[in-house]
């Protein structure tokens, strides 16, 4: 009686980890309620509009970027070099704005120029083959390098009026800010954030790209065999994270009106942080936008929970360490169930 | 310019194929016909030169020289998508399924079917799944849901799935490279009934091996490669079976 009972209780157990293989974002999801469980326990200020808008507005920035990183490595390969687009973008839209070039002109270019920096990673990938990871190493330097360049290796600030071009791209969001009191700090980058995490779910598992996506990151040459053009897939995914990351950039712009020479450096790590987190598998073929979305809102819950319980600034790092070891682990763990 | 025939066309004519990768020579000058409705059997050791034949004809490499007739026509084969679009579908050893994918998505992969409303295009997996579960149970493989994913198959299974696409996409050649080195005995036999299938329904098939027992019985005829040069094509009966083993290893010259 004792044996069945532990039999029937094993295979329950069993069968409810098999359906959580079947998740990749399974891991995400839980470890983000316990760590949100956890905060909202722990200090009164956690789960307060306030608390709650800055994560998302913080998180959103660095979601856009997320995405267009999680795309890349479902197709198997990284980008490092988005937190040095991520600047780019920004000067050149602030020193066009500042040289009196129309704002609309000046955003487009912006966003050309981040095209073109992820077509140069996907160029250099496709035809030289060797390793994303040491190519975007090289161009987050050279990158980098741009942006230092292009401002003089000083701030960059809009120094015109404000711009209802600033409202369309990150406007703060008063309506709702002002249901609250005291009022909360939601903006429009969120909304930005979850339409692009939506479109690109949507491309990703119901288009043929999205299947070809899936195929060059599992299995290139099987993929390649079937005719799919795994190397315009790739050209594609390398500009479009430039692309997500340089946007990011000038929305974050519209809100701060002032771009450094350091923005945006640690975010590379921080997004595959997040893909990682997210059950994006490092090698290819696996993962999903949401559980990257869940991975880097997770990592932003985590700083502003640390921060409000008054832990030192540099032991985020130590905590964002332990959860992706952790989230790793849980999803191999689940992985050698899912066979 | 085009050859003369005598009658019908072979579906393949290859002409003095030769491949070098650096200073290594893989092919000297080979040639390889495969008639219509024939199984032919390609054969040699390891290293014989096999898979580089075929993957020439595939489009996954160029030939350092050589020409390539396809149903009497001269073709250039550039590209695995350009080869499929003639009709040659492939089935890879190791490389014929993407695991983490559904059996759908692969089934379908790189032909997708989709529903339109304007430049906006979506999977129409509700077609595509119903289409997949009607070829698994015509080749005889029970699987819960076509929406499972390929690493949860058996080695015997994905075979199927594999011919089972190619049967399904109206290929007019089927290649199959050691389609059976690494099945049980069962599953081999099962391999082998479809292959005969395959030819039933009038394509022709090749079948790559080094290992003339897994096909002496359903191939119709031998080629067999060694050191990159062609030893010889031997119809059905010309040899014994152990009489090509010895060929393929070179215990006996020809």
């Amino acid at each position: 009686m004792a044996a069945e009972i532990a039999r029937a209780r094993s295979s329950a157990f069993h069968r409810v980890r098999q359906r959580l293989a079947e998740y990749p974002e399974a891991v995400a999801f839980i470890s983000f309620l316990l760590i949100f469980v956890f905060f909202s326990l722990a200090n009164e200020n956690f789960l307060t509009p306030i608390s709650i808008s800055n994560i998302l507005t913080f998180g959103s920035i660095t979601g856009i970027v997320v995405v267009g990183v999680a795309m890349l490595m479902i197709s198997g390969e990284f980008d490092l070099s988005v937190g040095s687009t991520f600047a780019v973008a920004s000067y050149v839209f602030a020193l066009t704005l500042n040289a009196g070039v129309p704002p609309v002109l000046s955003l487009l270019l912006a966003l050309l120029v981040s095209l073109l920096l992820g077509a140069v990673n996907g160029l250099i990938v496709v035809y030289t083959r060797i390793p994303s990871f040491i190519a975007t190493l090289g161009t987050m330097l050279a990158y980098r390098g741009i942006a230092r360049a292009i401002g003089h290796g000083k701030f960059a600030t809009y120094k015109g009026e404000h711009l209802f071009l600033f409202d369309v791209l990150n406007g703060s969001l008063d309506w709702l800010n002002h249901l609250f009191t005291p009022p909360a700090i939601f903006r429009l980058s969120i909304v930005w954030f979850f339409l692009i995490a939506l479109g690109m779910t949507y491309v990703l598992l119901r288009t043929r790209y999205g299947n070809w996506v899936f195929a060059t990151g599992g299995n290139r040459l099987g993929a390649y065999a079937q005719g799919v053009p795994v190397h315009k897939v790739l050209l594609v995914n390398f500009m479009l994270t430039g692309f997500l990351a340089g946007l990011a950039g000038v929305i974050q712009f519209a809100h701060r009106t002032s771009v450094d020479p350091l923005r945006g450096a640690g975010m590379e790590l921080i997004a595959v942080a997040a893909c990682v987190i997210g059950g994006v598998l490092l090698t290819g073929g696996y993962g999903t936008i949401l559980g990257a979305v869940i991975g880097i809102l997770t990592i932003q819950m985590l700083d502003q929970g640390l921060v409000l319980m008054q832990v030192p600034i540099q032991v985020f790092q130590a905590f964002v360490g332990l959860l992706i070891i952790t989230a790793v682990v849980s999803n191999r763990y689940l992985a050698r169930f899912a066979e | 310019m085009d050859l003369k025939w005598n009658g019908e066309p072979p579906v393949v004519h290859m002409e003095g194929i030769t491949k070098r990768f650096g200073s290594i020579l893989a092919l000297d000058n080979v040639d390889f016909t495969v008639e219509r409705n024939q199984v032919m059997a390609l054969l040699g050791d390891n290293g014989a030169g096999k898979s580089t034949l075929i993957k020439i004809l595939t489009g996954v490499h160029k030939p350092t020289s050589g020409r390539i007739f396809f149903e009497g026509k001269e073709v250039n084969i550039e590209s695995p998508k350009q080869a499929r679009d003639l009709g040659i579908e492939t089935v890879y050893q190791d490389l014929a399924l993407v695991d983490l994918m559904s059996i759908t998505r692969n089934f379908f992969l790189g032909r997708e079917l989709v529903k339109h409303i304007g430049p906006l295009h979506w999977l129409d997996m509700h077609r595509m799944d119903a289409a997949t579960r009607e070829v698994l149970t015509d080749i005889g493989i029970t699987v819960r849901s076509p929406r499972e994913r390929v690493g949860k198959l058996s080695g015997g299974e994905r075979q199927s799935v594999a011919i089972g696409r190619a049967m399904y996409f109206g290929a007019k050649l089927l290649i199959l490279d050691e389609p059976t080195s690494a099945l049980s005995v069962a599953e081999t036999r099962r391999v082998l009934d479809h292959i005969l299938e395959v030819k039933e329904k009038g394509l022709s098939v090749i079948f790559i091996t080094h290992n003339v027992y897994h096909v002496y019985e359903v191939a119709d005829a031998y080629t067999i490669l060694r050191h990159g040069k062609k030893v010889g094509t031997y119809q059905r009966g010309e040899l014994g079976v152990n009489d090509i083993a010895a060929l393929i290893t070179g215990e006996r010259e020809k």
